[in-house]
């Protein structure tokens, strides 16, 4: 597309990020591959970042994939937007904060006059990389209001994710049907392994449940979670390999055990991965490091995948 | 001087002092990794390897301050205030909080041995914590001379080695506010060192450091300050 004029005067007016904003981004098709099994990292796994909202915090994140050969990534809304993610009221402890309420107008007010430039900046300094933010992690959660909803389904296309992953409960997936189909995007439900709360993804019930409610919705299956919660990660996915985008790799022990270096906790991390790779299910493996180490996030990350890629070889 | 010493002092030295100096930054610097800052003694330091190994700091931050996902702020907890070597904090990450949104995961193998590090990392850390908040606090509002008094001779315990009429007397005419704010809050040495254990009644300083509101600091500083004098 040729700028207008008046294009070019408001670009000037912006700053220079306006022009780079506007023009048609490249493609990219750049995957991360081993034996047939595309990987790609959580943002969460590199838990030495700079704080939200810090300029370096995106130059960071894609220095960081580059140094570990990963091409694409699920990127957290903690990582995106300029403040903590608990502002946004997933976590309902946080919400009895005393100031919550006004954080959490000041997010809201933030996500819905942010200019779209925003994000289409940040997917072109991926792209620029060579890299991908495939999907955007969102945990939706009863505080959106419908219009704020609408604006983080834009937000997400601009990035340029196919969807969403989520840390979500049963009922916001039902307010998000009408949503999923308008913007005729997916999100993918994330489990963690809260067996209490009947609201929770943490069952194969639980995301059956949710399935059913609309052909959009679909799984980040986080096979240590899972498996923490005494699930049977292999037999899940046998049975619903079609419907989950992505899953979460990392090594958890059972009876909501703690998370472990890969290899030494009770996740069939081999399994899985050799199940996805033999039967060739399209289903993205995505690092997630949290077994806590003395060494950098990035070190780590390097060594949960050279884990799997010894696993893949085998 | 010989050519020979005369190169050292006015070529290699301006060279070399540069090069400690750095040296030591350095040195500074490798204290600090993932985990937050090393310990000040290999008890600690046990401790600290507990807490990060099974990635405490991620929820609860590497120096409590900034807790996370969900999770309890450490450095407030009355839990963690009434702890004592782990009687309460063992029990309960031995157990985990499997009904939290994002479930606080079972730490059932620690051993008895790294609870107790474990604890006394986190209580640690609560006083490095708390110390710096209590410090920080502004003048205003006003503390209560009579509440502090009450506090002195109630809940806080201070008459049993304190009095305000003897080793206390003149005390608000000895110190500014902010030394005396320091002396009440921490009154033993500043940082840990390997060998040196606090005394009694200076370890029973930490313990009330852990639990001071803002108001009990307020209010022993009006009483000692304006009271004792």
């Amino acid at each position: 597309m040729i700028p207008t004029r008046r294009d070019l005067l408001r670009a000037l007016a912006g700053g220079p990020l306006l022009l780079v904003a506007q023009r048609p981004a490249p493609m990219t098709s750049a995957v991360t591959s081993v034996s047939g099994v595309v990987f790609g990292v959580e943002t969460f796994s590199f838990h030495d970042l700079p704080p939200a909202g810090d300029p370096q915090l995106i130059p960071t994140i894609i220095r960081n994939l580059q140094t570990l050969g990963l091409a694409e990534c699920e990127i957290m809304s903690g990582h995106i937007e300029p403040f903590a993610s608990v502002m946004t009221g997933w976590w309902v402890q946080s919400r009895r904060s005393p100031d919550f309420a006004r954080r959490r107008e000041e997010a809201r007010e933030w996500r819905l006059t942010v200019p779209m430039t925003y994000y289409r900046d940040i997917r072109r300094r991926f792209e620029d990389a060579g890299l991908r933010i495939y999907l955007y992690n969102v945990n939706f959660n009863e505080t959106f209001t419908d219009a704020e909803r609408d604006r983080t389904f834009e937000a997400a296309r601009e990035l340029g994710a196919e969807g969403f992953s989520s840390s979500t409960v049963l009922s916001e997936a039902r307010r998000l049907v009408p949503f999923v189909q308008k913007h005729e995007m997916f999100v993918a439900m994330h489990n963690h392994n809260n067996l209490v709360d009947p609201d929770q993804f943490a069952t194969p019930a639980s995301f059956e449940t949710a399935l059913a409610m609309s052909p959009r919705f679909f799984v980040t299956l986080d096979i240590g979670h899972f498996t923490a919660g005494n699930n049977d990660a292999v037999a899940f996915i046998r049975q619903h390999h079609g419907r989950i985008v992505n899953i979460h790799v990392r090594d958890r022990k059972r009876n909501n055990g703690p998370n472990r270096p890969f290899g030494q906790g009770d996740t069939p991390i081999a399994d899985v991965l050799r199940l996805i790779r033999d039967n060739r299910y399209p289903i993205r493996c995505y690092l997630e490091y949290e077994y806590g180490s003395f060494r950098p996030s990035v070190d780590e990350v390097r060594t949960c995948f050279d884990y799997c890629k010894r696993v893949l070889a085998s | 001087m010989t050519a020979m010493a005369r190169l050292c002092w006015f070529v290699l030295l301006p060279a070399v002092v540069p090069m400690l100096a750095i040296g030591a930054r350095l040195d500074a610097r490798q204290e600090r990794d993932a985990g937050g800052f090393k310990a000040p003694t290999v008890a600690l330091e046990r401790g600290r390897a507990v807490y990060v190994l099974n990635h405490c700091h991620f929820c609860h931050g590497v120096d409590l301050t900034r807790a996370t996902m969900g999770a309890a702020n450490l450095t407030q907890s009355p839990l963690v205030g009434a702890d004592e070597d782990g009687n309460i904090i063992g029990p309960l990450v031995k157990a985990g909080l499997p009904n939290l949104q994002t479930a606080m995961p079972s730490y059932a193998e620690l051993t008895p041995e790294e609870i107790v590090d474990l604890a006394r990392y986190v209580h640690f850390l609560r006083q490095q914590a708390r110390f710096k908040e209590l410090s920080a606090l502004a003048d205003t509002p006003a503390g209560d001379r009579a509440a502090g008094e009450a506090w002195f001779n109630g809940a806080g315990s201070c008459r049993s080695c304190h009095s305000p009429t003897g080793d206390l007397a003149g005390i608000g005419r000895k110190y500014d506010t902010a030394t005396l704010r320091g002396r009440l809050l921490r009154p033993g040495p500043t940082m840990l060192r390997e060998g040196v254990s606090p005394t009694t009644g200076q370890a029973a300083h930490l313990r009330l450091l852990e639990n001071y509101t803002p108001a009990n600091v307020r209010d022993l500083l009006a009483y000692l300050g304006e009271g004792a004098r």
